[in-house]
C-alpha cells in the first residue's frame, strides 16, 4: 500500500484531496488549523515590521526633496487657513457641547465606553491586486481577536479576520468579502454597505438594500448600526457620495465614500472587549 | 539538491516578505507584479515537474498563511501551475528567455483567472471583463518584466549550486 505513495500521480491527487479538505475547514470558519499559519505569521511579522518601517522611511525621505517647493507655497496657505479655521472652531465648540448632551441621551457613549482601543500599526499589505486585508502588529497576546472592530480616528476601518499572537489580519470595508450593516443617521433606516472589486480600487464601496421610498441625498452620513452583531453601533462609516438607479425604482444602489482614506491609513485602533 | 532546497525556501521567505511589505510603492496604475507567481514559473521551467509542483505547493502555501482568507487556495493553484509549467520543461528549450517570457504571460493570465473565478466570482462579483483590463492583464504585463530578472538570477543561483556541489563531489 505504501509503493502507491511513491507514484508521482497518486501523490498529486492525495495532496489535491487534503487541500480541498483545508479549504473546506478553513473556508467555514474553523480555526482549528490555524495554529500553523500563526506560528509562520509569528516568525514573519517581525521582519514585516521592519521592513514595512524602513520602506516608509525611504519613501518619506524621499519625497521630502521632491516635494520641498510645494510644500513651502502649500505652508502659506494653510497658516491662513488655520487662522480662518481657528475662528470658525470657536463656533463648533459651542455647537458640539450640544451635541454631547445629545448623544448621551441616546447612549450613544456608553456603548463604546465598553470597548477598549489600543492602537496599532499596519505592518504587511495583500501580496495580490485583487483584496484589501492587511496585517497589523497586535495580535491575541494584546486581546486581539477575531471580529474585533478596527476603526481610524475618523471613522470605521473594517475588522479582524483572524488574530495570530503576534499579528493579525484585518478586512477592510472595501472588501469584497466585508458587510457592515449600516443606518443612514439622517433619516435613520437601515441599509447594508459592501465591498466591490472596481470601486474599492478607488477607494469606495456600495450601499444595498435600500427600502424603495427612502429618501437619500448626496452627502448623508452613514454609520453602524450595531444590528450585524459585530460591529458596535454609531461609528462613522462615510458620506453618500452618488445614487443609482438600476432597473427601477425598487432597485437602487448608492457609491459610499468611506471616511477613511484606505491610500493613507495611519492611526489605526482595535476595540477590544474590556472584562 | 539539498541546497537547492533550502536555497528556494530562503528566496520564497525573502520574496514573501518584500512583497508584503515594500513592493507597493512600484506599483502601476495600483497593479503590484506578483513576484512569488513569477518564481514558481522560473523555478518549474528550469526543474521539471516535481520540483514545480512542490515548489508551487510551498510557495502557495506561505501565501495562504501571510495574506490569504482561506488556507489552501493559493497552495492549490501553485501546486496545478507548478505541475504543469513542469512538464513542458522537457519539451522547449529551457534557458530561452522568450520562453519564459510567453509562460509567464500566459501562466499570469491562468493563474490570477482562476484567484478571480474562485475568489471574486464565486461571491457575486461578476466584472469579468473589468478585472481582465485593469488587474489580469497589467499584472501579466508586469509580471514578464519581473521574469527577466527572476529567471536570470535564478540561472546563476542554480549553475552556483552546481558547480558547488561537484566540486564537492571530488573526494
Amino acid at each position: 500500500m505504501l509503493r502507491l505513495f511513491k507514484k508521482k500521480g497518486f501523490l498529486i491527487i492525495f495532496v489535491t484531496l487534503v487541500l480541498f479538505v483545508v479549504i473546506g475547514i478553513t473556508a467555514s470558519g474553523n480555526s482549528k488549523l490555524g495554529w500553523f499559519g500563526t506560528l509562520l505569521n509569528s516568525v514573519f511579522s517581525p521582519v514585516q515590521k521592519a521592513l514595512s518601517v524602513s520602506g516608509d522611511k525611504v519613501d518619506s525621505t524621499v519625497s521630502f526633496f521632491k516635494d520641498s517647493k510645494a510644500l513651502k507655497d502649500e505652508n502659506k496657505i494653510l497658516r491662513q487657513r488655520v487662522e480662518e479655521l481657528e475662528k470658525e472652531n470657536d463656533e463648533f465648540k459651542t455647537l458640539k457641547q450640544k451635541n454631547e448632551e445629545l448623544k448621551e441621551a441616546l447612549n450613544l457613549k456608553n456603548q463604546l465606553k465598553q470597548y477598549q482601543t489600543i492602537s496599532a500599526n499596519i505592518i504587511a499589505k495583500d501580496l495580490g491586486n485583487w483584496f484589501n486585508v492587511f496585517t497589523i502588529d497586535k495580535g491575541t497576546n494584546d486581546g486581539v481577536v477575531k471580529d474585533c472592530t478596527v476603526i481610524a480616528s475618523k471613522g470605521l476601518v473594517g475588522r479582524v479576520l483572524e488574530a495570530g499572537p503576534f499579528s493579525s489580519k484585518v478586512i477592510t470595508v472595501i472588501d469584497i468579502d466585508s458587510t457592515v450593516s449600516a443606518r443612514l443617521t439622517r433619516t435613520r433606516n437601515y441599509v447594508e454597505i459592501k465591498g466591490d472589486l472596481a470601486l474599492g480600487d478607488q477607494g469606495l464601496c456600495k450601499m444595498y438594500n435600500i427600502e424603495p421610498g427612502v429618501d437619500i441625498t448626496v452627502g448623508d452620513r452613514l454609520e453602524t448600526s450595531g444590528t450585524g452583531g459585530i460591529y458596535p453601533k454609531g461609528i462613522t462609516v462615510g458620506k453618500v457620495k452618488e445614487v443609482r438607479q438600476t432597473n427601477n425604482e425598487l432597485d437602487r444602489y448608492a457609491i459610499v465614500e468611506p471616511v477613511v482614506d484606505f491610500t493613507r491609513l495611519e492611526d489605526i485602533y482595535v476595540l477590544i472587549t474590556k472584562k | 539538491m539539498r541546497s537547492r532546497v533550502l536555497g528556494s525556501a530562503l528566496i520564497i521567505v525573502a520574496i514573501t516578505l518584500i512583497q508584503s511589505t515594500v513592493l507597493e510603492y512600484i506599483e502601476y496604475n495600483g497593479i503590484k507584479p506578483n513576484i512569488l507567481l513569477v518564481f514558481i514559473v522560473c523555478s518549474a521551467l528550469l526543474g521539471g515537474n516535481i520540483t514545480g509542483a512542490v515548489t508551487g505547493f510551498f510557495t502557495g502555501m506561505i501565501q495562504d498563511i501571510v495574506s490569504g482568507k482561506v488556507i489552501g487556495l493559493y497552495a492549490l493553484l501553485g501546486m496545478y501551475l507548478g505541475l504543469t509549467l513542469g512538464t513542458l520543461n522537457k519539451r522547449f528549450y529551457r534557458e530561452n528567455i522568450m520562453v519564459t517570457l510567453m509562460f509567464t504571460f500566459v501562466a499570469t493570465i491562468a493563474y490570477e483567472g482562476m484567484v478571480y473565478f474562485l475568489g471574486v466570482f464565486f461571491k457575486g462579483q461578476v466584472d469579468f471583463l473589468y478585472s481582465m483590463q485593469y488587474k489580469i492583464l497589467p499584472e501579466a504585463l508586469y509580471n514578464m518584466l519581473v521574469s527577466i530578472v527572476v529567471f536570470k538570477i535564478l540561472i546563476k543561483v542554480y549553475k552556483k549550486q552546481d558547480r558547488s556541489e561537484k566540486v564537492s563531489r571530488n573526494y
